[in-house]
């Protein structure tokens, strides 16, 4: 079944400077003139080379720029390699085949080809071999269980394992995992090889999961070796979670098919709905013990009629619980009406789920002061989880998994700006997903979702989790918002700001050479340097409290404030990160700052601060460039002495007036000076004249 | 808006005279006329002659405290304390009285002394005046300037449009 190795040869190295880009962990180049077909697990992987150590047989996986890659799983797996998987080496930016930058995830190249290279659907699987029962054993349970124990005590997940992600050197030789970490968890995942409440969800929202869910897709990787075809082959991605929701998923894929027994309790196990039914990885080490260990699950009560909802047909809760979710519209008028709480009683005969699901009908009562469309939301959102707890939140007919929000937020981002970052369109006709997952974090959702299942989860943690992302939703200005949400929850996620031209501006480090470039555009220098992605992107990615500073760059009414706060921001990068000379991007700043120089009242200072400026601006330091801006004993001095201005040029306005006003009062004045002055005169000839009269 | 208080209500200057005072005076000014023509009859020719023009004076000027008539008739006796004398010396005659009063230089001298006198109180306020504006405009062609270079340096609106804004 094993097909030949796909038509890479690492060779003799032919790397040049155009193809090789910058080194990726200070070491590794990527080849992107080699290609490496199906090596990356549903993701571009091309040859990389070592520099330092001239290791060769590495990969490097190229990431969807809106779907990043797993920032929280890349350091635990670099300080802990694994053995069995293609664990990352290194993470980092190079340049793709076409030159433009993303983001690469450096792994072991596969040490052979995949045990299934055929894509699903594809008439050649059909004519594959099934394998020994002895060879599933010894070649893929015990070799994948072991590395998923692994992966299990460093509290990783894996969430790509499909026969085309599962590698081996030969026939006869244990498989290795492939790399599952260039991708949003289980987001490359067909919904075959994930349980029904994993497929069902947005494939960027699916979560971190938990280690049953590899060993679910391990379980259907078994299965379809044991096969040697693809079961629901011609089934879409509904249709299939739809029939794994109603019959069982062992059911549902593999009906009546002959297995050998040993892998058919194996799989059965593994393929339980309840995750906790799952064997755990260490008991799958051990196959006689796994086919053992049996866990008797209730199989779901199915109803004597159905329930239609919109275009669903429910016989049970759980297909009743999936139609709610597909179409929470006409959930909620069956809600409302009563008819979901009849069919339950009446046709199910279960008084108990029926009295859970009054209690959500009553909070719907609680909920009646809010907007109808989110009590609604919340109401149906309740219903299901109430009628199937093991099912994800799901939130007018989009379903996610609370840890799956943040590569959500991007892909609908992505979806949004530009359809060829990787991510899906949404449906059309539907609402609009950002929208939707707006609404889940400003309501909390998450919240109310895990005090509606609180045996399956844990609600506090997810409470304070909703509530932080509701902040950081409701904060205001650039700081706050979706976009700083999308940033914070993906740490990986490049900028989307349209200053950087399609780089790749994943770390803070990475901004000012993208800004310097930038600055060279002409028409990017009447815009200002820190548009609003950029300033989410700030936010969330800056270690140190800017709220303050962003908010000053939404302050359209004192544009020398947003000057200065764009300045002290990029001055503060520049200082911290990479402290290169940034003179295409001063002169933008400078070009942003002279409404800033208003500040200063003072002409001929202003007109030296100006020129300070323009000569620091050759030297690119935006550090000395605040520190001319911002010298407080100048600005001191210069108030001052604004201050003495004024009161001098006040007391100089009412000497004019009084100069203006005064010609009356002078004009008396002057009269009765004359007047004094010639009695004065009089007085003193009159006893001149007496004196004389008297001596002649 | 409230008159301003005269500065006698604060009882700070004179209280002005009376009808009754002012004619208690007159009659004793008119009083001692009388009796200097009646007991120094030369003499009150002497001096009704000389200083006719500041006796005039004191009928025609009507401001308060005759400031100009009191200038003229300082300068007026300045000019007819020695004729007085005289006529005393020469036995207070009538006759001498009346060649004294007639004498035309004594006369032109006593009545230019006191035209001068009024010329006097009437050019000098007028003087004062001019000078007065004088140094006004250059003061305020200082301040102006000083201004000027106060808006040039700091950036602030003229005169006129500051009034205006404020």
């Amino acid at each position: 079944m094993a097909t030949a190795m796909p038509t890479h040869s690492p060779g003799p190295s032919s790397l040049d400077d155009r193809s090789v880009g910058p080194l990726i962990g200070g070491a590794y180049a990527v080849d992107t003139t080699r290609v490496l077909p199906g090596a990356g697990g549903g993701l571009p992987a091309f040859v990389a080379v070592d520099h330092r150590g001239g290791d060769d047989g590495l990969m490097a996986v190229q990431a969807r720029p809106a779907a990043p890659a797993r920032a929280n799983v890349l350091p635990v797996l670099l300080a802990n390699p694994t053995e069995g998987v293609l664990g990352p080496l290194a993470h980092g930016l190079g340049r793709g085949a076409g030159g433009e930058e993303a983001w690469f995830v450096i792994c072991r190249a596969p040490p052979g080809a995949p045990l299934w290279s055929v894509a699903l659907g594809n008439p050649a699987a059909t004519n594959a071999q099934p394998w020994s029962e002895r060879e599933l054993l010894d070649c893929v349970l015990r070799p994948a269980a072991h590395t998923l124990e692994r992966l299990h005590l460093r509290r990783v997940t894996h969430r790509a394992i499909r026969p085309d992600n599962l590698f081996r050197p030969g026939p006869g030789e244990p498989v290795t995992l492939g790399c599952a970490w260039a991708a949003p968890p289980a987001s490359l995942q067909p919904a075959l090889y994930e349980p029904p409440y994993s497929a069902m969800c947005l494939p960027s929202g699916r979560g971190d999961g938990s280690i049953a869910d590899d060993v679910y897709a391990l379980g259907v990787t078994l299965l379809i070796l044991a096969l040697g075809r693809v079961p629901l082959a011609g089934f879409d991605e509904a249709a299939i979670i739809r029939r794994k929701l109603e019959l069982g998923s062992f059911a549902a894929l593999a009906g009546e098919e002959r297995l050998p027994p040993t892998i058919a309790d194996l799989v059965r196990g593994m393929l339980a709905e309840d995750p906790e039914h799952r064997p755990p990885p260490a008991l799958l080490t051990d196959p006689a013990a796994a086919r053992a260990r049996r866990v008797a699950a209730r199989p779901p009560r199915r109803g004597q009629r159905p329930l239609q909802i919109g275009l669903q047909t429910a016989w049970n809760a759980r297909t009743l619980a999936y139609a709610m979710a597909c179409d929470p519209e006409q959930a909620a008028r069956h809600l409302r009406s009563g008819g979901v709480d009849r069919w339950i009683r009446r046709n199910l005969g279960d008084s108990v789920l029926a009295a859970r699901l009054e209690e959500t009908l009553h909070m719907r009562g609680a909920d009646g002061e809010s907007e109808d469309q989110r009590a609604d939301s919340l109401m149906v959102m309740r219903a299901v989880a109430a009628l199937d707890p093991l099912a994800p939140l799901c939130w007018r007919s989009l379903a996610l998994w609370p840890d799956g929000i943040g590569p959500a937020l991007a892909e609908v981002a992505g979806a949004a700006s530009s359809p060829s970052l990787g991510a899906a369109p949404p449906p059309p006709g539907g609402p609009d997903r950002a929208e939707v997952l707006q609404q889940i974090v400003a309501t909390e959702a998450v919240s109310a979702w895990a005090a509606a299942r609180p045996e399956r989860c844990d609600p506090v943690l997810l409470r304070l989790e909703a509530h932080q992302h509701r902040n950081l939703l409701r904060t205001r200005g650039l700081a706050g918002g979706l976009a700083r949400l999308r940033y914070t929850l993906n740490p990986l996620l490049p900028c989307a700001s349209n200053l950087l031209q399609g780089r790749f501006v994943a770390r803070l480090a990475d901004l000012l050479p993208a800004l310097e470039a930038a600055a060279t555009v002409p028409e990017f220098r009447k815009q200002p340097t820190i548009d609003a992605e950029i300033a989410a992107f700030l936010a969330a990615r800056s270690e140190h409290r800017i709220e303050g500073e962003l908010a000053s760059l939404a302050d359209s009414a004192q544009p020398e404030r947003a000057a200065l706060a764009q300045l002290r921001l990029l001055a503060g990068l520049q200082l911290r990160l990479s402290g290169h000379r940034l003179p295409a991007l001063a002169a933008w700043l400078a070009e942003q700052l002279k409404p800033a120089l208003a500040i200063w009242r003072n002409r001929e200072r202003r007109q030296r601060i100006e020129r300070e400026l323009a000569g620091l601006t050759g030297s690119g330091q935006l550090a000395a460039m605040l520190a001319v801006l911002e010298d407080p004993q100048a600005q001191a001095a210069d108030a001052r002495e604004f201050h003495d201005a004024m009161l001098a040029v006040a007391a100089i306005d009412a000497e004019l007036a009084r100069i203006a006003t005064g010609g009356a009062p002078r004009a008396d004045t002057a009269r009765r000076i004359g007047q004094e002055a010639a009695l004065i005169i009089g007085a003193m000839t009159l006893a001149v004249a007496a004196v004389a009269a008297v001596l002649s | 808006m409230t008159a301003r208080v005269p500065a006698i209500a604060d009882g700070k200057a004179k209280p002005p005279r009376t009808g009754s005072k002012l004619g208690s005076l007159l009659w004793l000014q008119g009083l001692s006329c009388g009796a200097l023509a009646t007991l120094a009859t030369p003499t009150a020719v002497v001096a009704g002659i000389l200083l006719a023009p500041g006796l005039l004076s004191v009928v025609m000027d009507q401001a308060p405290g005759k400031p100009t008539a009191r200038s003229v008739m300082l300068f007026g006796l300045a000019a007819t304390v020695q004729p007085l004398a005289t006529l005393w010396r020469t036995g207070h005659h009538m006759g001498t009285a009346l060649d004294i009063a007639g004498d035309s230089t004594v006369l032109a001298t006593a009545w230019a002394a006191q035209g001068g006198a009024w010329l006097l109180c009437e050019l000098t306020p007028l003087i004062i005046t001019l000078s007065i504006e004088a140094v006004s405009r250059s003061r305020a062609a200082r301040l102006r300037a000083a201004r000027a270079a106060y808006e040039e340096q700091w950036g602030l609106p003229p005169e006129g449009q500051q009034a205006a804004e404020g």
